[in-house]
């Protein structure tokens, strides 16, 4: 006797394609990760309104958000090459954008290491500041992590145009780290 | 052979589109420094161009499209 779960999994397995399941999923993880990142952008308005420390270097934050928004562009190349069969360009790209995610974490911590003479973990807007650019720079860690683990991947053979989820999925993370930058470099080094 | 070159083609439309994204999103974060280093009292504005980078990403790069089935459609 078969399992109704199973038979109901087995229903809209034939109803939708597995990519569709795979990505309509991906979106549902990214609606909950929203949830954390848009809760920590209203407590930085909510705890210290407008305020921004004179401290706080715009261009260093200028410069690692080019670095980030380049890196979009490097993993956006490397899904478009191994979505058409183009392996040496995926790689290619993968180890740019795993660099340009490295260099933004090297900025990420020049920019604590001024922040904890001026502004502190324990200070009001140094809580809001570490509490933000902390968990995006673990996401953005965990990004350089999956894209070697398709790097790795991808240099013995895995992926193609039949299989291109796993690469599409993580530069997909990838893309919504930026966007969570788009909004917290606004945030915290433009407004005032 | 001919399947060879459309895939080719396909591929460097993708380059362009995601060139002529990243430039975009080059300006608006040029403009939006711009604002903040030259006005005060510009949260306004700066949500409203990061509400326009974020969606140019979440279009362009992340294809928010595809959620929306299409049968038959990849």
């Amino acid at each position: 006797m078969s399992n109704p779960a199973d038979t109901h999994v087995a229903h809209h397995a034939a109803r939708y394609p597995r990519l569709y399941i795979n990505r309509l999923g991906f979106w549902l993880f990214i609606f909950s990760e929203s949830m954390l990142f848009g809760g920590l952008l209203a407590s930085r308005f909510y705890l210290q309104g407008l305020y921004r420390p004179h401290e706080l270097s715009q261009v260093l934050g200028l410069i690692i958000t080019v670095i980030l928004l380049l890196s979009s562009l490097t993993a956006y190349l490397a899904e478009a090459a191994i979505v058409h069969g183009d392996r040496p360009n995926f790689l290619r790209n993968t180890l740019y954008t795993m660099a340009l995610g490295t260099i933004f974490l090297i900025g990420v911590g020049f920019e604590w290491n001024a922040a904890f003479t001026h502004f502190p973990p324990w200070s009001p807007f140094g809580t809001v500041f570490f509490a933000m650019t902390g968990m995006h720079a673990l996401h953005v860690l965990s990004g350089v992590l999956l894209l070697g683990l398709i790097y790795y991947n991808g240099r013995r053979g895995a992926y193609g145009p039949e299989d291109p989820w796993p690469p599409e999925a993580i530069v997909k993370y990838w893309h919504f780290v930026d966007v969570v930058w788009v909004f917290f470099y606004a945030a915290l080094y433009l407004v005032s | 052979m001919e399947a060879q070159q459309t895939l080719k083609a396909q591929q460097a439309q993708r380059v362009r589109t995601g060139i002529i994204t990243i430039v975009v999103l080059a300006i608006l974060t040029g403009v939006e420094y711009w604002i903040s280093v030259s006005f005060t009292g510009t949260l306004l504005y700066l949500s409203v161009i990061a509400l326009a980078k974020a969606g140019l990403i979440m279009n362009h790069f992340m294809h928010i499209a595809q959620i929306r089935y299409q049968e038959g459609g990849h």
